[in-house]
């Protein structure tokens, strides 16, 4: 990957493009000093076969010198001696020739200078011979003698001649030899980093290519991006900007101009430009927010009061933030036209005050009226207490039966309003969280209840509750009510066995809890083998005021479980009831 | 001869409270007050004459009970007077207030005539020597 990475890198390619140019240059550099050194050996080549050449005109001309003479001596004829005569002279052209081409060459200078010697001594014995031959008396033994010596000079010469060849073909194989070798070398050379440096184009050049290519996409994707963002702008009513703060420009997207009413880029974006739209009393807003921005690396936000073109109040959000670009400055931004959620928002909180009002002002009646009608019922069953005691002997059996009708209305309608109180307390919001041991709410809940139990000879089995933060005497009172109706939702004849448990439970296992914040509950269930009802029922018993039995069998006020549901809301716990009609039924609390 | 005042403002309360007291078998003298301004004058009057014990109704014009109390705690004279308070509310608040306000006892207005009878017998009964609240919430609020 990361090599892969290295290859694919633009100073890769730059670099092999640098390797291969040096490579380029080396090969031509060197194909140079070849052809240089090729020629040269050319010329020693022509030069040797000009110094042969010079040196067998040479030997000829003496050849001749020496053919004429002899050919006079045994004819006499004096034609002989013309080539004699003029071989002198004709050995001194190639004699210049070799000298001027053996110039720098010091050793063959030396052979050349006792050559010349040579044919010199040779050029005067014949001379020598032909004077012998012109004396009256031939002296027949001393011309042989000359003769002789001038054999012995001749071979000399040739000897020397071929000593200069000879020298000069070494001179010249030596020379051949050398650039042979280089020769051999270079082509191999020359040719493998051909072939390489076509190599690093051929690479260069796709990978050049593939960059151009994903350039021209990235190019397509920034486009379709630019459009789809201007898109985007125009449907979700915001614009962007951008003010480059050290030279103090300002981009504004074209939507900035539509959502001040305005044509695109119809006027010069600057700061106060904009704030001509802004309301004059949000002016400040702007101001301060972006003294604001250019302090904090956070994003600002700032909310604020528009006036558009064709004078329409407008409110904006502007959230903005520091950036940094190329080493300037830039704080970047969007605005945002939010008038119809901010309608929607000032209607909805409206409507939230309303209802929270009229909650509160629920809760007091509901508070007042429990409270306050205590106190006159109170005196009604006094006063009818002293009569049914103090009175009875002046009633009618009659008067007495009422008076038993109205004692039990009477107590119904404490019931009722003693639950209505319980009711408006459990919704009043005061919610004093304390940390006990519901273990011992449990207890006190079993304790108040002590006088139903005895009468009912109530079985309660009870297990070792947790300490949880609750409200306390909410929970006291959710046991009360759970305990209190299984007890008086009994089975005749079957004495009530109430069973409490209690376990830690997985979230995930619950449908209802699956999707609250809490992965634990701790689920507190009360049993009972009571009359129990459909399961139909279930979520109806927690309503206000509702009922499964009518009113004459059993003495309930409707709203006991809507307690128990409102203390276990308060705790932001659930509350469910299982049952089976004859057999019993559970009621489970799962608090968190 | 025992000396109980009761500072209420119904009279139909003060009526049954008076009846109760008839009928119970401990003699008493009942003098009772309609609010708390006139309690306060009644014990700033009556300096020798003090109550053996006071019931003491929260809900009141002019002056309401729990003001009456912090004044009777206040003042050296009368801080000794056993404090019943007698009121239609049980309210935890109200319960909590008067106990750290130095009542002595918290009595709610029972529904049934027989259960106040019985239940103001065995107030003016308690040794109040020995009967220190002792902040014992259980021990002060006497019936639900």
């Amino acid at each position: 990957m990361n090599l892969r990475a290295m290859i694919s890198s633009n100073s890769f390619v730059r670099g092999i493009l640098v390797i291969s140019l040096f490579a380029l240059i080396f090969i031509f550099s060197v194909t140079y000093k070849h052809t240089i050194a090729l020629r040269e050996s050319t010329e020693i080549l022509i030069r040797s076969y000009k110094i042969q050449g010079s040196l067998e005109q040479l030997f000829s001309c003496l050849r001749d010198a020496e053919i004429g003479q002899r050919g006079y001596l045994i004819s006499r004829d004096s034609a002989f001696l013309n080539p004699y005569y003029s071989a002198r002279s004709k050995s001194i052209e190639p004699y210049m020739q070799l000298d001027s081409l053996i110039t720098n060459n010091p050793q063959q200078q030396d052979n050349l200078d006792s050559l010349w010697d040579f044919i010199n001594l040779r050029f005067a014995l014949l001379a020598h011979s032909l004077e012998l031959d012109n004396e009256p008396d031939i002296n027949k033994s001393r011309l042989d003698e000359n003769m002789v010596r001038g054999d012995k000079v001749m071979d000399k010469i040739r000897s020397q001649i071929n000593n200069m060849i000879e020298l000069e073909s070494l001179d010249f194989n030596e020379h051949q030899k050398d650039l042979t070798h280089d020769i051999y070398f270079t082509p191999n050379w020359t040719l493998f980093l051909l072939f390489f440096s076509l190599l690093v184009f051929v690479f260069s050049f796709i990978k050049i290519n593939n960059n151009l290519i994903d350039l021209k996409k990235t190019n397509e994707y920034l486009n379709v991006t630019n459009e789809s963002f201007r898109h985007a702008e125009d449907i979700g009513n915001f614009c962007s900007w951008r003010w480059f703060i050290d030279t103090n420009k300002f981009v504004f997207s074209d939507n900035q101009y539509r959502l001040l009413g305005c044509a695109p880029q119809s006027f010069e974006p600057t700061l106060e430009n904009f704030l001509e739209f802004v309301h004059p009393e949000d002016r400040h807003i702007i101001t301060d927010g972006v003294t604001l921005a250019l302090k904090k690396a956070k994003p600002t936000s700032a909310f604020f009061r528009v006036i558009r073109n064709d004078g329409e109040l407008r409110y904006f959000k502007s959230v903005s933030r520091l950036a940094a670009s190329n080493g300037g400055k830039l704080l970047i931004g969007i605005n945002s036209d939010i008038t119809e959620q901010h309608i929607s928002n000032m209607a909805l909180e409206e409507r939230n005050r309303e209802l929270e009002l009229s909650n509160k002002e629920l809760a007091s009646f509901n508070h007042i009226a429990s409270h306050d009608l205590q106190e006159p019922l109170r005196k009604i069953q006094t006063f009818v207490s002293r009569i049914t005691e103090k009175e009875s002997s002046n009633l009618s059996e009659t008067g007495k039966e009422y008076f038993i009708k109205v004692q039990s209305s009477l107590i119904h309608m404490r019931n009722l309003i003693d639950d209505l109180l319980q009711f408006s307390r459990a919704t009043k919001t005061e919610k004093k969280f304390e940390l006990v041991d519901l273990t011992l709410l449990l207890e006190n809940a079993i304790q108040e209840l002590i006088q139903d139990i005895e009468e009912k000879k109530a079985e309660i089995n009870t297990s070792q509750l947790p300490v949880l933060n609750v409200i306390p005497f909410q929970i006291q009172q959710l046991f009360i009510n759970l305990i209190g109706n299984a007890l008086k939702y009994s089975q005749q004849h079957i004495a009530p066995v109430i069973t409490i448990n209690y376990d830690v439970i997985n979230s995930d296992d619950y449908p209802f809890l699956k999707y609250t914040d809490q992965k634990k509950y701790h689920r507190i269930a009360v049993k009972d083998n009571g009359l129990g009802f459909e399961q139909q029922y279930a979520e109806d018993i927690f309503q206000l005021f509702y009922r499964l039995l009518p009113k004459a069998e059993m003495t309930g006020s409707g709203i006991g479980l809507s307690i128990c549901r409102k203390i276990v809301e308060n705790h932001k716990g659930f509350i469910f009831a299982e049952s089976n009609p004859g057999i019993g039924s559970t009621f489970s609390v799962f608090l968190p | 001869m025992i000396y109980v005042l009761l500072a209420d403002d119904d009279e139909d309360d003060r009526l049954i409270f008076r009846e109760a007291f008839g009928e119970i078998k401990i003699k008493t003298t009942v003098k009772t007050v309609n609010d708390g301004v006139e309690l306060m004058d009644y014990l700033n009057r009556n300096e020798d004459e003090l109550p053996h014990i006071l019931f003491l109704d929260l809900n009141m014009p002019r002056k309401n009970g729990l003001d009456c109390l912090s004044e009777i705690k206040s003042i050296n004279r009368l801080k000794d007077i056993p404090v019943a308070i007698y009121s239609t509310s049980a309210s935890e608040e109200d319960i909590e207030d008067t106990l750290v306000k130095g009542a002595n006892i918290y009595i709610k207005k029972p529904n049934d005539f027989g259960t106040l009878k019985k239940i103001l017998e065995e107030v003016i009964t308690i040794n109040w020597q020995y009967h220190t609240s002792g902040l014992n919430r259980e021990a002060f609020l006497l019936n639900r």
